[in-house]
C-alpha cells in the first residue's frame, strides 16, 4: 500500500506521454517524407534522433538523473531530424542534435530549465554553421525533376525572385514561368473541386495548390504535408496536448499580414497577398503546432501565449519579406523565446494584482 | 433544464475524466466487536482520558474530556469493556490516545425507544452547554467544535448548508439528504435559533432533473425559511470561496468570514444531540472506490476500523493501490486497514493503480495546466518554484496564504509535482517564523 500526499488521483497525462504522442502524432508526416525521399529521408532522421538520445544520456550520466524515458530527447531529435533537407550529409543532423540537447537544453539544467527551444536551436545552428547543405533541396521521387529550380523549395525560389526584384504576376505565376510543373493530382483534384464545389460560389482554385498542401514539392523532410501536419494539429489540440492559443494567434498575424502586404513585392498593392501560398509553403505549419507550443520555452497564461504567437507570426512575416533567408518561422520563435520570461513575469504580475482586485 | 450557478475561475469538470455513478446505496454498518476510538478527533488538543483499562463503560457514556474551547467531548461508541489505551495513528494525526472497548453488556439506546426534546423551548444558553456536552464537531476536517464556531459567528449574516459533494467518490452529504433530510433541515433551524442569521440557504450540487425536484419538495415542507442554489458539478464547488460565489457575490456579507457553512452530517449531529441528547458515536461513511465491490454509504459507529467497513462492502476486487480517508483530492492516506472511523471520516476509498495514475515526479515543464484550474487564481507552478528555493517571503508576497489546499494542479499536473504537499509546508514553515 502506498502512502502519498493529495491528491490521491491524477489526469492520465503525464509529461512523457505528451513527448512520446507529440512524436506519434508527427510519424504521419515522417511516412509521407520517406515515401518521397526514401532512404535520403530515412538516415537524418534516424542520425538526429541516436544522436539527441545519446547526448541525453550523456547529460543524465553527467548529472545523476537519467531522463531518456521522458521522450523529450526523442522529440527532439525527431524534429530536428524531420526538418532537415532529405539526403544531406549524416553529421549535419547528428551536430545539431547534440548541440540541441547538450548545450541548449542540458547545460542550462535539463528538461524545464532551458530558456530557448532546443529542436529550433539545433536547426538554427546547422542553418546557419552550413548554409549550402542546408539549402540544396531535392524533389519527391513520385515527380519529375523540374529544370532550373530542382535546387529550391518554392518559398526558397519565389523568395530569391523577389529579393533579385522581380516585379510581376503572383508566387504561383513565377513558379510556372520557371517551368514548375503540377502533378496530375494536383491537376485531378483542383478540377474535381472547381466543378463540384467551388463553381457554386462562383471562384476556382487555380492549379498548383493542392500539390503545396498535400506535398507534392521540394522541402524539409517533414515540412511537406501540410495536410498531415493540420490533421496531426487536430489530435494535439483536441487531445488537449497543445494549447490552441499559440498556433492560433501565430497563423492569424501571419496570415493577416501576409494578406494585406503580401502582395506588394509583386506590385499588387494592399490586401491581394497570397494567404494560401504563404500558409502552406516552407515549415511554417510544423513549427507553429509542434515547436512555438514547446510548453517549457513558451508563455504559460493565456494572454501570454496569445502575444508570443502574435509576435511570431509578425517576426515570421517580416523575416520572410525582407530576410536574406526564405525560412523566417525558426528565427522568429528563437528570438521570441528570449522574451518569455518577461512576458511570465509581467503575467504572472497581472494574475496576482487582478486577484486583489476581484475579491474586493 | 437546470440553472445552476458556479464560480468564476479555474477548477475542474471531473466528469468528463471520472463517469458520475450517481447515488450510492445507503446502509447501516454491523456494530463493531471492538472499538478503537482516539481521544483526538477535532481541531484541538487531545481529549483527557476518564477512563482506566477495565473500567466499564456504557453506550454514550464519556470517556474523553475535552477541557478546552478548541477540544471536545469524546463518547463511547459501544457499551463494553475498556482493554486498552494506547497511542495510534489515524488518517489526520500523528500518534495520538485512544481507547479500545470490546463489545459487551446491552446498549441503552440501540433498539430501544428514545424520549424526544422540545429544542425549542429551551434557552440558547442550554443548546450551547448540550451541544458542548454530546462532543459535537464540524463533522467534516479539521473538525472544528460546534460551540467554537458558533461563538466566533455571533452575529453572522449567513448560514449555508452545503451540500455539494464536488469530491469525486464521496456520496455522504448527498444520501444523508435523501435518508435524513428532514431531520438535517431541523438541525439547520436549531442553528437559526443559535446564530440568527440574516439568511439562510442550501446549496446542492444536482446532476438530475429528479433530484432537483425532491430536493425542492423537501424544503417546501420545512417550516425554516431557506433558500434553495444549485450549483454546476464542478471541483471545487464545496469550499468556502466557491461555494459563496454561487450565493452572490453581491450580496452584503458573503465572506467566508461572516458565513457560517454547515455540511448536513453536522447538522444532523446538532438535531441528535439537542432532541434526543445523543452524544456523537456515529456518523455516514462513504465506502468506494475501484477496489471496493460494492461502494455504498454506511451509517457506522465510530471507532469502527476501516477495514471492517470495505469487508462490509463486499471486500476489495482489485488490488487498491492507495487508501484514503475523504475525499480523492483532498482527502488523507492511511496506513493501515485498522485505522479507526472517527467523527471526521467522511469517506473511505481504496484507490486503484488506473484511479491513481501515479508517476514517478518529472521537472516542472511549464505548461501552465496548473495555473489554468486553480480556484483561487495563483500560480502554483510559480509558488512551487519560490518553495523549492525556499524563498516562502515571495512564495507568501505571490499570494500562498491564500491556497485552500484544494488539488486541483496536483491533480493535473502532468509531471506529478507535489504542489498541494510543498504549500502545505510553506504555509506551516510561515506559520512558524511569525
Amino acid at each position: 500500500m502506498l502512502v502519498g500526499p493529495a491528491p490521491h488521483i491524477h489526469v492520465r497525462q503525464s509529461s512523457a506521454s505528451l513527448a512520446w504522442g507529440t512524436a506519434l502524432v508527427l510519424s504521419p508526416a515522417f511516412l509521407w517524407g520517406l515515401y518521397c525521399f526514401g532512404f535520403d529521408a530515412l538516415v537524418p532522421v534516424a542520425v538526429a534522433v541516436v544522436s539527441a538520445m545519446v547526448g541525453e544520456a550523456l547529460v543524465g550520466l553527467l548529472l545523476g538523473n537519467m531522463t531518456l524515458h521522458d521522450g523529450t530527447a526523442f522529440l527532439t531529435g525527431f524534429l530536428i531530424g524531420l526538418s532537415m533537407p532529405p539526403g544531406l550529409p549524416f553529421y549535419i543532423p547528428a551536430i545539431a542534435s547534440l548541440f540541441a540537447v547538450c548545450l541548449v537544453k542540458g547545460a542550462f539544467g535539463g528538461l524545464g530549465s532551458n530558456w530557448m527551444n532546443p529542436a529550433l536551436a539545433g536547426l538554427v545552428f546547422a542553418l546557419l554553421n552550413w548554409p549550402t547543405e542546408m539549402g540544396t533541396w531535392t524533389w519527391p521521387r513520385h515527380m519529375a525533376g523540374v529544370a532550373g529550380i530542382s535546387g529550391a523549395t518554392p518559398l526558397g525560389f519565389v523568395h530569391s525572385r523577389i529579393l533579385a526584384g522581380s516585379q510581376s504576376g503572383d508566387a504561383l505565376g513565377l513558379l510556372g514561368a520557371a517551368g514548375y510543373s503540377v502533378s496530375g493530382f494536383d491537376s485531378g483534384v483542383t478540377g474535381f473541386l472547381n466543378n463540384g464545389l467551388f463553381r457554386h460560389f462562383g471562384v476556382s482554385l487555380p492549379s498548383g495548390y493542392i500539390d503545396l498542401l498535400v506535398g507534392n514539392k521540394a522541402g524539409s523532410i517533414g515540412e511537406l504535408s501540410g495536410l498531415l501536419l493540420l490533421a496531426g494539429s487536430i489530435v494535439l489540440i483536441s487531445r488537449r496536448m497543445i494549447r490552441w492559443e499559440i498556433p492560433a494567434s501565430l497563423l492569424v498575424v501571419f496570415g493577416g499580414l501576409a494578406w494585406v502586404f503580401g502582395g506588394l513585392p509583386f506590385g499588387n498593392g494592399f490586401f491581394s497577398g497570397d494567404l494560401l501560398f504563404e500558409l502552406c509553403s516552407g515549415s511554417l505549419l510544423l513549427v507553429a503546432f509542434f515547436m512555438a507550443t514547446d510548453p517549457v520555452t513558451s508563455p504559460s497564461t493565456r494572454g501570454g501565449m496569445l502575444l508570443y504567437g502574435a509576435c511570431i507570426g509578425a517576426l515570421t512575416f517580416v523575416l520572410r519579406q525582407f530576410g536574406s533567408s526564405a525560412e523566417g518561422v525558426a528565427f522568429a520563435v528563437v528570438i521570441m523565446n528570449c522574451f518569455v520570461p518577461s512576458i511570465s513575469r509581467v503575467e504572472l504580475r497581472r494574475r496576482t494584482h487582478s486577484k486583489g482586485s476581484d475579491r474586493g | 433544464m437546470i440553472h445552476a450557478k458556479t464560480f468564476r475561475h479555474g477548477g475542474l469538470r471531473l466528469a468528463q475524466d471520472l463517469p458520475w455513478t450517481g447515488g450510492l446505496p445507503i446502509g447501516n454498518a454491523f456494530l463493531p466487536v471492538t472499538a478503537l476510538i482516539p481521544l483526538k478527533q477535532h481541531a484541538g488538543p487531545a481529549a483527557r482520558c476518564v477512563v482506566q483499562k477495565g473500567d466499564f463503560v456504557r453506550e454514550g457514556a464519556m470517556i474523553g474530556k475535552g477541557e478546552r474551547g478548541d477540544s471536545a467531548h469524546i463518547h463511547a461508541p459501544i457499551p463494553g469493556v475498556v482493554r486498552d489505551i494506547r497511542r495510534i495513528r489515524t488518517a489526520s494525526d500523528g500518534p495520538v490516545e485512544a481507547v479500545e472497548i470490546s463489545l459487551q453488556g446491552s446498549f441503552d439506546r440501540l433498539g430501544k425507544r428514545v424520549e424526544r426534546y422540545i429544542w425549542s423551548s429551551m434557552s440558547r444558553a442550554d443548546m450551547f452547554q448540550t451541544l458542548r456536552d454530546r462532543g459535537v464537531v464540524e463533522m467534516e476536517e479539521p473538525g472544528r467544535p460546534l460551540g467554537e464556531m458558533i461563538a466566533s459567528h455571533e452575529r453572522c449574516s449567513f448560514l449555508v448548508l452545503n451540500c455539494v459533494e464536488s469530491e469525486p467518490y464521496i456520496r455522504t452529504e448527498g444520501a444523508l439528504m435523501s435518508a435524513r433530510g428532514k431531520e438535517v433541515l431541523d438541525g439547520l433551524a436549531i442553528l437559526q435559533k443559535l446564530v440568527s442569521p440574516g439568511h439562510t440557504a442550501a446549496v446542492f450540487d444536482v446532476r438530475e432533473e429528479g433530484e432537483r425536484a425532491s430536493i425542492l419538495e423537501l424544503l417546501g415542507k420545512s417550516e425554516t425559511s431557506v433558500e434553495a442554489c444549485f450549483a454546476e458539478p464542478r471541483y471545487p464547488q464545496d469550499m468556502p470561496n466557491q461555494l459563496l460565489a454561487v450565493l452572490g457575490s453581491g450580496r452584503a456579507g458573503a465572506t467566508p468570514k461572516d458565513a457560517f457553512i454547515v455540511r448536513p452530517s453536522t447538522a444532523l449531529a446538532i438535531y441528535e444531540a439537542l432532541v434526543f441528547a445523543k452524544p456523537v458515536m456515529e456518523r455516514y461513511v462513504t465506502v468506494a472506490g475501484g477496489a471496493i465491490k460494492h461502494p455504498s454509504v454506511l451509517k457506522t459507529r465510530i471507532g469502527t476500523s476501516i477495514g471492517d467497513l470495505i469487508e462490509e462492502c463486499g471486500g476489495f476486487v482489485d488490488a487498491p493501490e492507495k487508501l484514503v480517508v475523504g475525499g480523492p483530492l483532498r482527502g488523507q492516506p492511511v496506513f493501515s486497514l485498522d485505522s479507526p472511523v472517527t467523527k471526521l471520516t467522511g469517506g473511505i476509498l481504496a484507490l486503484t493503480r488506473e484511479e491513481t495514475n501515479r508517476r514517478r515526479t518529472e521537472a516542472c515543464i511549464r505548461c501552465g495546466r496548473c495555473l489554468e484550474v486553480c480556484p483561487e487564481r495563483l500560480a502554483p507552478c510559480e509558488l512551487f518554484r519560490f518553495i523549492e528555493k525556499r524563498r516562502y517571503g515571495e512564495a507568501m508576497a505571490n499570494g500562498l496564504g491564500d491556497c485552500t489546499c484544494c488539488g486541483a494542479c496536483g491533480y493535473v499536473c502532468p509531471s506529478r509535482i507535489h504542489l498541494v504537499e510543498a504549500f502545505r509546508f510553506a504555509n506551516k514553515a510561515m506559520g512558524a517564523a511569525k
